[in-house]
């Protein structure tokens, strides 16, 4: 392969594709787009973190001024975690939009992370949103394959391909030339977006977190560089299996509706179909079911807080709990705590095989389907996927039983038992001390485990396509 | 004359392709309505077993201290559900369908989620209602853009138009049989969802039908629009998908960030702190703080008298109510705002047939947000009722087992049904309308 020859033919095409009204349209419609969705986007990002900012700072503030109270009041005053977004969410707005923004954490209690933006949304949430990212997975794509269904198709109808074989041009050049050429022109769309995207980075970023940003950066823009190397190449595929240009169109058409939004829906549909969840309801029964079996610490005749109880009283060879050297029911809350906590979390992590059960039959078919594989890897680098929302969850029930048992250790070590001497509050210094809630996003190598599967199935259908370049190279047909 | 159409379009691929395209999907799309509605029926009888028991081992474990057995119990108030909404899930997966609650603050416990994985609600639910909106339309592009070019490229459309004298009548009658075709699939649909999921035959039910009827109407004479142009058939293809994505994925993304931005709702999180730090508060405050304000809410309980140096269950119940009181009125700047964003939304869906489509199933079905705000008023009432109820009875320190727990089953909230066969109707046949005379129009100088 003479490399003069392909950078012709992709000159070529860039030719014909800037003198076409497509190209114009579509630039038009992109550059619209394009300024929309940054602008949206970047408003979404920088006022909802403002926001939630100013509100975590508010309840932080009113924790700190509580004045001297018993530690259980203060279990029970609780704290909120408020769900920061990345940077990054103005690129993909991923599920940011369907998960939670604010949970109470507070003791005895799991809350719900609520306030999510789809539950005060109307129905037009389902229509998708409108972001930088979803320009690239989806309407780019299509531009793709307007811009490139006739390169070889026409030329073939035309008569011209027969020419360019007669002047001594290898297949394989032509097919490579008008590759090339094509994703060259995708990569305008490309780099006019990760422009953008990198000054909201560096406009975002202090030195503590710009070397995460700007690597989730490199991985999305080199993940999306080969999807759209890859995207070009079934383009040129079909063109070039295609007898006529509008029968390609057709194709890549059909392709595009299966790819973006009939393949990727029906197994998520499908996958939710073959693994029912239970209702909340169902799970609140079940984990208060387990608490009963296991330990119920309201129940005064309950089996294993009187067991508890007994060998408590043996250990400090005492004869009544309020004897013991600590804060009795502070004991008695803290061991309900971490046995509520440990059902609960069993619970929900059930809950969460399930959903990943349901979800791993379309991250599977990122095998099949290029436009998955981009789209979780997105999803994910930019902070916005179902993992980093469940790290988000994880982090905040950390703090809350760290809150709570710090609370009940207060309580065992200060406030004195029943009838005994001594105060029933404790110095506010106490609350001024205890940390407030700080999320910090998943690591990079984290984010690149969670997508091992995404990350995967991208590279091979690099390869499938450099692959099937070659071989349709060869058997061409020039008439 | 329509025998040899009927003929030549039925031995099209695409005919078979669209068929088993439709009908496979469109029956998925009912067997997820039909599991949807078992998922409900399933929490609603978990609620029920839930609520019963839960009330018997407490009232084991609290007999006598009834303020101390209110604060375990909780009360169940189910939307009530109905069958039509498995046809358009809408909003239905993001809200709850039910909220148990006890009769402490409810602020802290009205938006309170259900769980639902968060990949599903992402990718929306595939019910009748998406297949109707977003698959029918792509069927109707695929069987019509071609209409009259693959004619003229095939070079049939000389002889054609050699033998008739009405060209564009021809034209439509091609595409008359399409839409029969259609609208064959989709009826027969429609009454299978009825029958497989009991959906009764009621007024909203032939609303829907109708509204599915009209939108389609609306491509059709979108399509013969395009094809009017007689260009050729790529262009056709192209410049339909384009404006398919345009209706059905960019407009409505787009205002839909436009209203998410335009009317955040900052409100939903500073009430949430308020009603923490207005009931909490009141522990370090005097107890008039907390019995002045109560009292003025409910002047009936005057009479109760509040011990000042000890804790007493009308002090403490006072106190959740003060959280509640001391959240009004940014909760209900909160419901206001969510309310501009339906309206806001619902205008600019009175020029988009789609977005009309999708927000009217929803209404139509009950999962509309409007339906949702009224459950949350629903909620409201049913809350202040029990309290009400209970208040007395924990202030007297009424034995427990004295009341009938018996009648604190489960109850259902029924949303008021509001159809405004106008508004509804209109809009698609307007926009239908005006797109069909341009079609038409342009059709004569074939």
């Amino acid at each position: 392969m003479r490399k003069k020859v392909i950078f012709l033919l992709a000159g070529q095409l860039w030719k014909d594709a800037f003198r076409s009204k497509v190209l114009l349209v579509a630039l038009g419609l992109m550059g619209f787009l394009l300024l929309f969705s940054a602008f949206s986007g970047w408003e979404n990002y920088h006022d909802l973190n403002h926001t939630r900012d100013a509100i975590q700072n508010e309840a932080q503030e009113s924790w700190e001024n509580n004045p001297d109270k018993h530690p259980h009041r203060m279990a029970h005053y609780g704290s909120f975690a408020l769900r920061l977004k990345h940077v990054l969410s103005v690129f993909d707005l991923g599920m940011e939009n369907f998960v939670g923004n604010a949970i109470f954490l507070e003791a005895h209690k799991q809350n719900t992370v609520n306030f999510s933006e789809a539950s005060m949304s109307t129905g037009l949430l389902r229509f998708g949103e409108v972001s930088l990212a979803m320009l690239l997975k989806v309407i780019v794509p299509l531009l793709i394959f307007y811009l490139g269904f006739a390169t070889i198709a026409r030329e073939r109808e035309n008569g011209t391909l027969k020419l360019l074989i007669g002047q001594g041009i290898s297949r394989r050049e032509i097919v490579f030339g008008k590759w090339l050429g094509l994703w060259g022109l995708s990569l305008i769309f490309l780099l006019s977006v990760f422009l953008v995207v990198f000054s909201f980075v560096l406009l975002e970023s202090n030195e503590g977190t710009f070397g995460d940003s700007i690597s989730r950066f490199m991985v999305l823009f080199i993940s999306y560089v080969l999807f759209f190397a890859i995207l070009s190449a079934i383009t040129i595929l079909v063109s070039a299996f295609s007898k006529t240009a509008k029968g390609a169109l057709v194709k890549l058409l059909g392709i595009w509706l299966l790819f973006t939004i009939i393949l990727p829906k029906s197994l998520q549909a499908l996958g939710y179909y073959l693994f029912p969840t239970p209702s909340k309801i169902e799970m609140e029964t079940a984990v208060e079911h387990d608490l009963i079996q296991q330990g119920d610490s309201h129940n005064p005749d309950d089996p294993h807080f009187k067991a508890l109880k007994d060998s408590v009283l043996q250990v400090h060879k005492v004869a009544n709990v309020d004897d013991l050297p600590f804060n009795y029911s502070g004991f008695i809350m803290a061991q309900g705590e971490k046995l509520s906590t440990e059902i609960y979390k069993d619970h929900q992590a059930r809950l969460f095989q399930v959903y990943q059960k349901q979800n791993d039959l379309e991250r599977y078919s990122a095998f099949v389907n290029p436009y998955t594989a981009i789209k979780n890897l997105s999803m994910a680098f930019s902070g916005t996927d179902f993992r980093s929302f469940l790290h988000f969850k994880a982090e905040a029930e950390a703090y809350r039983y760290h809150l709570a048992q710090e609370m009940n250790q207060l309580q065992m070590d200060l406030i004195p038992n029943k009838g005994k001497a001594g105060p029933n509050v404790i110095s506010n210094s106490y609350w001024k001390e205890f940390p407030p809630f700080e999320y910090r996003f998943l690591t990079v190598s984290k984010v690149f485990q969670n997508e091992l599967i995404s990350i995967l199935a991208l590279l091979l259908w690099g390869i499938l396509g450099v692959f099937g370049l070659t071989k349709i190279a060869t058997n061409l047909k020039a008439l | 004359m329509y025998r040899l159409l009927f003929q030549s379009f039925f031995r099209t691929k695409i005919f078979l392709i669209s068929l088993v395209l439709l009908v496979t999907v469109g029956v998925i799309s009912i067997l997820i309505g039909k599991q949807y509605l078992v998922k409900q029926e399933n929490a609603i009888a978990a609620s029920q077993e839930f609520q019963k028991e839960s009330i018997a081992r407490n009232l084991e474990y609290h007999k006598e201290d009834l303020g101390l057995l209110l604060y375990y119990l909780r009360f169940t108030l189910i939307k009530q559900p109905s069958t039509i909404s498995a046809i358009s899930i809408g909003q239905s997966d993001v809200n709850p369908l039910l909220q148990a609650v006890t009769i402490r603050g409810l602020e802290g416990q009205k938006y309170d989620t259900d769980f639902e994985n968060p990949s599903l609600l992402m990718s929306g639910n595939l019910d009748l209602g998406f297949v109707i909106i977003y698959l029918f339309p792509l069927v109707l592009i695929a069987m019509t853009f071609n209409l009259y070019s693959e004619e003229k490229e095939q070079g049939t459309w000389r002889i054609l138009a050699a033998q008739t004298s009405a060209r564009a009548k021809f034209l439509l009658k091609k595409l008359g049989i399409r839409m029969l075709f259609v609208f064959g699939v989709l009826i027969f649909l429609l009454f299978l969802a009825s029958g497989v999921l009991n959906i009764a035959l009621d007024q909203n039910f032939w609303a829907m039908f109708l509204q599915s009827i009209l939108y389609l109407f609306f491509w059709s004479a979108l399509c013969l629009f395009i094809v009017s142009f007689q260009k050729n058939s790529s262009f056709n293809a192209l410049a339909l998908i384009s404006i398919w994505v345009v209706l059905t994925v960019l407009i409505p993304a787009m205002v839909n960030n436009y209203v998410l931005n335009t009317y955040q709702v900052p409100e939903a999180l500073e009430a949430m702190v308020e009603q923490r730090d207005g009931y909490h508060e009141k522990w370090d405050l005097e107890k008039d703080a907390t019995m002045v304000g109560f009292f003025d809410a409910y002047p009936q309980y005057k009479n109760y008298t509040v011990p000042e140096e000890e804790f007493s269950w009308i002090w403490y119940y006072g106190m959740q109510h003060m959280g509640d009181l001391a959240a009004e009125g940014t909760s209900t700047e909160m419901s206001e705002k969510i309310m501009l964003r339906n309206i806001v939304s619902e205008k600019v869906a009175f020029f988009v047939p789609t977005m009309h489509a999708q927000l009217s199933f929803n209404s139509l079905a009950g999962t509309d947000m409007l339906s949702h705000l009224d459950f949350l008023q629903g909620l409201e009432k049913f809350h202040e009722g029990l309290r009400l109820s209970f208040y007395p009875k924990i202030f007297e320190n009424v034995p427990a087992d004295t009341i009938d727990w018996q009648v604190h089953d489960v109850k259902f909230h029924k949303t008021t049904a509001h159809l405004n066969w106008l508004r509804l109707l209109l809009p698609t046949v307007l926009v239908f309308l005006v797109i069909g005379v341009l079609a038409l129009l342009n059709l004569r100088r074939l």
